[in-house]
């Protein structure tokens, strides 16, 4: 019920302007602030969860409304049926611009969204077409069932109703498969991709979805407005919006809400109030909100939201017994799994791996060691198409491949990694879910509507299951940065469980785990072997590793030096001197 | 007289507490281990001394309460961690990391800095070799050299290590440990984290085992070795 409350008030809130009291004047600033809030909850999506930077949303929002304006003013069309042509208009830019802009990555993609933003300012307001500078005037209104939104006040029901819609959406959009991928583009793109996560595609469906509510807004400008002119979608208004969702807090969907209304009002009311303070007039306004500004992000540099949340630590899940995910079948034991032949990688000068080659056998556990620099970590990155191979060949069940990261994940090659890479901002068993990325089939569209319930909870009951046999069930809510280090390590090979992998790839799995952990990990190991799979582990601790490992082989300096039983390779002259040291 | 002193130190993440009532002292050149299971505060213990996340309770050094002050004044009085990750400035090279480590000794000339900094590639052959490498590009037993010697450009009296075995070679966490046994012998205290607690309890003069946030062990560090419980979660047997 207290989670409710506040909702409820919100809702109240916004049914306000409806009821008569508020002068006209306020009513108009909240349909600009209901305007705004779209646009800034799609930024709230592509910044704040993807780690994007847009100054084109403007541009998206133009061409939904001189889509709207030329159907309607021009042909006659009713504005319902103008909306789904102003959408796909917004959807075909963001797909042309995003095909060749969203390769750019940080500052480049920035500053392409800006190119994008002004030439498209330019073109609007030279078109004859678009009607020039002075744009198209006489845009018919909206109506509902009979009943003409010809004033601001009317007009206001349906601006809340799309701004709240879109909150909605977005909320279902965010806590889905492809909402999670999306969540990982920030911080967590490299292990996403070696889940099977399409990297280009998720950062286009981020960047197209934000169009598309840019596009919708746009429509409801053009009716709210009745006319449109190239001045609201340049790049000012561009970087405007921007603003507001990072005002708000990018990290949330309220903060494209509050720095919506806060910037609009704001920003108003000093319109208003400074001349009469100031007893001049003049743009005073920009300078004063220039310097509230400075101070806010000095004071709250995620925005404002993260100060109004209270510090409430996430609901946990509620985890519902659900059908077991399709499993893979795992080759019979003894079947060559993976074959490596004459393997190189070399970065510029230096030679990280050289003419390896290696077979591992479905079924048994192998132990890669060496010392540091060896080229163990690359050898990993190899075997899970990271890198790419300066020469030398892969094969997988017999077949020759070229590994890609997600072609790896589809083979069923999981993995963790030296340095941990999970996404911060996401809690303990939603990380792990991003492992069963490709176990489930779930798109988007399904997901905003709320139709993948059940794909959910089979996904996070199968998420959960992994978690439980690493032992961290109790966890599952916590964010996962609150974990110690070597949790961390075990919670990524939840991740990887989660993949249903054939071979298991585990970099340095038992640093920093204590005694009686390495022991539990030896047994889940075992456990795991006794179920068919295949793991090859780098690992130092050679007291894990020899009991665990039937088989070693020993780098150095990018090559094999030794390959053998674990007594055979302790006892080795060569690997002494290299590697372990004189027996203390 | 102690070196560092906790009293009932508490340190919280989010009003949920991950270290309770820690009462711990450590001597002038002496080592001093903290072992205990993963997650249990380890880490948070070795940051709140540092400064880096704020504690309850009392935090004395050199006689000196240090409870409030920020990071900068406690390197300053003579205290350095390397941390877990080791943090390094990835994209500088290593001679400029060093550089940065002996910070707080600016004032003192560049012939004092560069004895410094030779002391240092003499303790570590290997970060001579790499003098103009990337820190970025150095392998793992590299890095943790490195992390130490630009801890110790700040010619600390404490030296607070979490992890510093953490991924290396047998041969480099033999190394390492040599090391630490001989900053010891020269007069710089160490506090150590240490997964490897045989190793950690070897070098130590006196022990503490840290579980769910609480001590609940401590002891002579010879003592600890021999206790059938920390044998059994921490050592092994053999």
């Amino acid at each position: 019920m207290t989670r409710r409350w506040p909702l409820l008030l919100l809702a109240l809130a916004a049914c306000l302007p409806l009821l008569g009291v508020l002068p006209p004047f306020w009513v108009t600033l909240a349909n600009y602030a209901g305007i705004a809030t779209i646009v800034a909850t799609g930024l709230v999506v592509l910044t704040g969860y993807g780690g994007m930077t847009s100054f084109a949303q403007a541009t998206f929002m133009g061409l939904g409304a001189y889509t709207t304006a030329i159907l309607t003013t021009r042909y006659g069309v009713d504005p319902w049926l103008a909306l789904p042509a102003a959408l796909g208009a917004s959807l075909v830019g963001a797909v042309a611009m995003g095909a060749i802009t969203l390769r750019l990555s940080g500052h480049y993609l920035a500053l392409g969204t800006i190119a994008w933003a002004v030439s498209a300012y330019y073109l609007f307001g030279n078109l004859d077409l678009l009607g020039r500078n002075d744009g198209i005037s006489g845009i018919p209104p909206v109506s509902v069932f009979g009943f003409s939104l010809i004033d601001s006040r009317s007009m206001y029901g349906l601006i809340a109703a799309a701004a709240g819609m879109c909150l909605l959406l977005t909320h279902n959009l965010l806590d889905s498969r492809p909402g999670r991928a999306i969540r990982a583009l920030r911080g967590g793109a490299a292990a996403a991709a070696s889940f099977g996560v399409d990297l280009p595609r998720t950062r286009l469906l981020a960047f197209a979805y934000a169009a598309l509510l840019a596009g919708l807004a746009g429509w409801l400008y053009a009716h709210l407005q009745r006319s449109v002119n190239p001045t609201p979608f340049g790049l000012n208004a561009s970087i405007q919006y921007l603003l507001m969702a990072v005002v708000g807090g990018v990290g949330s969907i309220w903060g494209g809400l509050i720095g919506a209304v806060l910037v609009t009002a704001v920003n108003d009311q000093l319109q208003n109030i400074l001349p009469r303070l100031l007893g001049a007039t003049g743009n005073y306004e920009v300078i004063v909100f220039g310097l509230l500004l400075v101070v806010l992000l000095q004071t709250a540099p995620a925005g404002l939201w993260p100060l109004l949340r209270r510090r409430v630590l996430p609901r946990p899940r509620t985890i519902t017994e659900a059908p077991a995910l399709p499993g893979r079948t795992m080759p019979a034991p003894g079947t060559p799994l993976l074959a490596a032949a004459g393997l190189r990688k070399q970065f510029g000068g230096l030679v990280a791996v050289n003419g390896l080659s290696l077979t591992i056998t479905a079924g048994e556990i192998v132990g890669l060691i060496g010392p540091n620099g060896a080229g163990k970590s690359t050898t990993f990155n190899l075997l899970t198409g990271v890198t790419q191979p300066t020469a030398g060949a892969i094969s997988f069940l017999g077949m020759p491949t070229r590994l890609r990261p997600q072609r790896a994940a589809r083979l069923g090659i999981g993995r963790t990694f030296q340095h941990v890479k999970l996404v911060p901002d996401m809690s303990v068993l939603e990380n792990v879910a991003l492992g069963a990325h490709l176990l489930s089939r779930q798109g988007p569209l399904r997901a905003i509507c709320r139709l993948n319930r059940a794909d959910e909870a089979q996904l996070f009951a199968h998420a959960a299951r992994q978690l439980d046999r690493v032992g961290l069930a109790a966890t599952a809510a916590a964010p996962v940065q609150s974990l110690a280090l070597g949790q961390q390590r075990i919670v990524e090979i939840a991740r990887a469980l989660c993949l249903d992998p054939i071979l298991l790839l585990l970099d340095e799995p038992a640093a920093g785990l204590r005694h009686a952990e390495k022991q539990e990990l030896a047994a889940l190991l075992h456990r795991l072997r006794h179920g068919g799979m295949t793991i090859v582990l780098v690992e130092h601790d050679m007291a894990f590793v020899t009991t665990l490992a039937e088989r070693l082989v020993v780098m150095e300096f990018g090559a094999k030096l030794a390959e053998g039983a674990p007594a055979a390779i302790r006892a080795n002259p060569a690997v002494i001197e290299a590697y372990l040291g004189a027996p203390a | 007289m102690s070196l560092l002193e906790l009293e009932d130190m508490g340190v919280a993440y989010r009003g949920i507490p991950a270290v309770q009532d820690v009462s711990l002292r450590l001597d002038a050149g002496q080592v001093v281990t903290v072992i205990g299971p993963n997650g249990a505060g380890k880490t948070t213990l070795l940051n709140a001394i540092m400064g880096i996340l704020p504690a309850r309770g009392v935090v004395r050094f050199k006689n000196r309460i240090v409870t409030r002050l920020d990071i900068e004044t406690r390197v300053r009085a003579g205290m350095v961690l390397v941390p877990e990750k080791r943090e390094l400035f990835g994209t500088l090279s290593v001679h400029d990391n060093l550089l940065l480590g002996g910070f707080v000794h600016r004032r003192q000339g560049s012939a004092a800095t560069a004895a410094a900094i030779d002391a240092i590639y003499d303790a570590f052959p290997r970060l001579r070799e790499r003098h103009a490498q990337h820190a970025g590009t150095l392998s793992g037993g590299e890095r943790q050299m490195l992390a130490m010697g630009r801890a110790l450009m700040a010619r600390p009296q404490l030296l607070m290590l979490d992890e510093p075995s953490l991924g290396l070679a047998p041969l480099i966490v033999a190394e390492i440990f040599r090391m630490i046994a001989a900053l010891a012998a020269e007069g710089c205290a160490v506090l150590l984290v240490e997964q490897n607690a045989r190793a950690a309890l070897r070098v130590a003069a006196h022990g503490y085992v840290l579980e769910n946030g609480r001590i609940t062990l401590e002891g002579p560090a010879d003592a600890l070795a021999a206790d059938a419980r920390v044998t059994a979660t921490y050592l092994g047997v053999g």
